[in-house]
């Protein structure tokens, strides 16, 4: 034993004077740091990390490496949660959705940036020119409070994609006139201010069987006029229909005046009702796999990829892909307007809508050094430059500075449609219970979609179910 | 606390003795340092005392066996992996089951005895989604059944090409439940869909099957089982050809009719091959959730939910970790119930052969 315990002290003895040595080695070669960032698999991300690693230099002078794990959409959020809820610490970044704020806070995962962006000018200045609509979907918790978590990645909103093959055929523009009274748009302009009763007719006068005749082309398939997000998974139909609520004067429960917000007769009042019908009616003009419970945002685009549906309303992040002819029919016929509103009584229209895009947020376990070049990095984001040179590859910047200037209109087509609807935008909840809101809301809509039950019944069940659920945690009382 | 153990007179042979192969003793030790460290310690640091401690006493029990009996030494790693990996996240899931812990909340667990549990069997969704897998157990293994029955008859006379063929019969098995969920979801769909195209040439109209949950169902029930009729009729194919031929040529020369043939010499034989498949299948089907997620999602709405599918969704989408634990192990023990009548139909068989 005594051996024993002489030979352990010496190789513990020799073991620290090995570490001290490696320690206090002269550092001759220029110090690397490496940011681990779970991202989304999706072009954004993508030009993002081509970015960094082509222009970013730190200004510590150190080397600083993005590193992104590049995760798939659909499997982001359980691969993400998994990771942080681990204890792994892989992460000393993230690219969340703003939606997942309240969990990942209340879990102790993602970092409060209060203190840091008041230490810091630069960053206020980020701040005082990000469009703040964006600032409070992509950083605060509780939504709209001064609590600040996130910065924002990669800004995204709901826009119009449509043919422009078929809406400008004169043919059909003139038939189309005939039949209903007033023009067919063609121009972004005219498109844009299109309202969801026209959508109703573009839906019922484009829906033509095979054999039939389409802008002096016979069809060989059936062809839809209309297709916006009616999916069962994730938050597929939420998205739509939240913009349906909004612009008809209804809410979703408003976790930013808790505990006197109510979700009974908020979330099923008879505005939110009639509003839920809106939304449904339209449903008959679009492709079939409405009727199933499929139609998530994938396969709205691949639809209009196929050259299956006139008008879709889709999220900015897949327009690149309706460009690019490798994989779209439709490449050099779609064009890009605002999405659609409902026509208030002074002729004006009601745009609001669903925010989408992701902030960046930081982890909680970064030592300091890290967390300093993770800021710098961000800095470097934000900057007008980088966000420049982001919006001409493909992405989109909330830097007013950037999207206000004339010529963030000629990077990409759908640019223009951008800007304007960002004053639109609201968010869906932050708070910690969102995934099993989000989960019960899209089975009960799911169901309504799918006809088994009505609009009202779908929306009694989510107003029980939120109460419920937000009465446990001591959100309404 | 050692002293006490030296002195104790009762302890096992040897207990005392202070050799570094004394397992025993590095165990009471051990479970005596963990059980203070747990007490009087902060979480993070008994964590790892009691790491430390249960390392000892692997060492111990290594040291010991080293000489005596290396046999049970070549497959302790595999046992020791068995209980890292499997028996020690199952005991910490059983434990939690009856805590209040969510496990994206820093609030620490807390103790509430049974109340997940009794949550959990009075919750009416929980119910309900047994009630769907239920429909799911039965409907797609009967047809599993009848299917894998009617082409083991088949495969178990011999005819030209019957080796390829049935190999192809068996390929569905092989394939991942990924590939199969992601191949019938486009089978089934009604814009490209294989199935919708067909229909449409007789009837005009596209054929939308995951329109009613009736439908949705179907499109489940048909994937399973052309993913596992085969391994029915595999086992029931062993069956057949176990059968005796001169049984046959008896009741031939008896002018026996098919039936009766099949009544008094086939069955018998297959019977309890029949029995396992059914079990086997059911335990499966009991489980289902990789076809499902991917074809239907649940839907329409929550028709086509299995109790697998919730499970995944109260434990990694509603993060209720505890309530989600409590609810996985009433469905292990359904399952382990299932899977001791399996046992024992397995041995039937071993005694009737």
């Amino acid at each position: 034993m005594r051996h024993l315990s002489i030979s352990v002290q010496l190789l513990g003895t020799a073991a620290v004077i090995a570490v001290l040595g490696v320690a206090s080695a002269p550092v001759l070669a220029q110090e690397e740091v490496t940011l681990r960032i779970a991202v989304p698999d999706w072009p954004p991300t993508r030009i993002m990390k081509q970015l960094a690693d082509e222009f970013y230099v730190a200004p510590s002078g150190k080397k600083v490496t993005l590193e992104p794990d590049f995760i798939p959409w659909p499997n982001f959020q359980d691969r993400l949660s998994a990771s942080l809820t681990s204890g792994e610490q892989r992460y000393n970044m993230a690219v969340s959705d703003s939606q997942w704020l309240g969990q990942f806070v209340e879990g102790g995962y993602y970092k409060k940036l209060n203190d840091i962006i008041d230490a810091d000018p630069e960053l206020q200045a980020i701040f005082a020119d990000l469009n703040p609509n964006l600032v409070d979907a992509y950083s605060t918790y509780p939504y709209k409070s001064d609590n600040f978590y996130g910065f924002p990645q990669m800004p995204d909103v709901l826009i119009s994609y449509y043919r422009s093959d078929i809406f400008c055929d004169e043919g059909e523009a003139a038939a189309f006139e005939g039949e209903y009274g007033y023009a067919l748009p063609c121009t972004p302009e005219d498109f844009g201010n299109s309202d969801w009763e026209m959508m109703r007719d573009f839906g019922e006068f484009f829906q033509r069987s095979a054999g039939e005749m389409l802008a002096g082309e016979e069809l060989t398939d059936d062809f839809f006029g209309i297709a916006y997000q009616a999916g069962k998974g994730y938050d597929f139909s939420t998205m739509q229909i939240n913009g349906f609520l909004w612009q008809n004067g209804a809410g979703i429960w408003d976790e930013t005046n808790q505990p006197n917000a109510q979700t009974l007769g908020v979330v099923n009042s008879p505005d939110a009702v009639t509003a839920f019908e809106k939304y449904l009616s339209l449903l008959e003009y679009m492709p079939p796999v409405v009727k199933t419970g499929g139609m998530d945002i994938f396969k709205i685009d691949e639809l209009f990829r196929e050259g299956k549906v006139g008008w879709i309303m889709q999220w900015i992040g897949f327009a690149e892909s309706a460009i690019t002819p490798d994989i779209s029919r439709v490449a050099d016929t779609v064009a890009f307007a605002r999405a659609p509103g409902t026509r208030k009584a002074d002729g004006s229209l009601d745009r609001t809508a669903n925010i989408g895009g992701q902030p960046f947020v930081l982890t909680t376990w970064n030592d300091e050094e890290t967390e300093r070049e993770a800021i710098d990095f961000v800095k470097w984001w934000l900057s007008k430059e980088t966000q420049i040179r982001f919006a001409q590859a493909g992405g989109q910047s909330g830097l007013q500075s950037v999207y206000t200037s004339p010529e963030y209109g000629t990077y990409r087509p759908w640019n223009d449609a951008f800007g304007p609807s960002l004053d639109w935008q609201r968010d869906v909840w932050h708070v910690p219970e969102f995934m099993e809101l989000l989960t019960q809301q899209q089975e009960e809509f799911d169901k309504a979609i799918t006809g088994q039950v009505t609009a009202k019944e779908a929306l009694d069940a989510i107003a029980v179910f939120q109460d419920e659920l937000l009465r446990e945690s001591d959100r309404i009382q | 606390m050692a002293e006490t153990a030296l002195n104790d007179t009762r302890a096992p042979l040897g207990i005392t003795e202070l050799r570094a192969g004394n397992w025993r003793l590095a165990l009471l030790v051990a479970v005596i340092v963990m059980t203070v460290s747990i007490i009087a310690l902060p979480g993070e640091i008994s964590f790892w005392v009691s790491l430390a401690a249960v390392l000892f006493v692997g060492l111990s029990i290594v040291i010991n066996a080293w000489g005596n009996s290396p046999g049970p030494l070549l497959v302790a790693p595999a046992l020791a992996l068995l209980v890292v990996m499997n028996i020690f996240p199952l005991m910490w899931s059983f434990g939690l089951s009856f805590f209040k812990f969510r496990v994206n909340r820093l609030a620490p667990p807390k103790f509430t005895g049974l109340s997940n549990y009794e949550k959990i069997l009075t919750d009416p969704t929980v119910w309900d989604r047994l009630q769907t897998t239920a429909i799911v157990v039965v409907l797609t293994v009967t047809t599993q059944m009848v299917v894998g029955f009617l082409l083991a008859l088949l495969f178990e006379r011999e005819f030209p090409l019957r080796r390829v063929l049935l190999m192809l019969v068996l390929t569905p098995m092989m394939l991942s439940f990924v590939a199969v969920g992601a191949f019938f979801r486009f089978y089934y769909e009604p814009t490209f869909g294989l199935l919708s195209q067909a229909v449409r040439v007789f009837t005009g109209e596209v054929f939308i099957l995951q329109a009613t949950p009736a439908g949705a169902m179907a499109g489940i029930v048909i994937a399973d089982a052309w993913m596992w009729s085969p391994f029915v009729m595999l086992l029931v194919v062993a069956g057949l050809v176990s059968v005796p031929k001169y049984l046959y040529e008896a009741a031939e020369i008896d002018r026996a009719s098919w039936w009766r043939k099949f009544r008094t010499i086939t069955f018998p034989y297959i019977r309890s091959l029949l029995l396992l498949a059914l079990l086997f299948r059911t335990i499966e089907a009991f489980k289902l959730f990789d076809i499902v997620f991917l074809i239907t999602d649940g839907g329409p709405g929550t028709s086509t939910e299995t109790i697998a599918v919730y499970v995944y969704r109260l434990g990694f989408q509603a993060f209720r970790t505890s309530q989600a634990s409590a609810l996985s192990y009433i469905l292990l023990f359904v399952v382990i119930v299932l899977t001791n009548l399996y046992l024992y139909f397995a041995r039937q068989r071993d005694a009737q052969v």
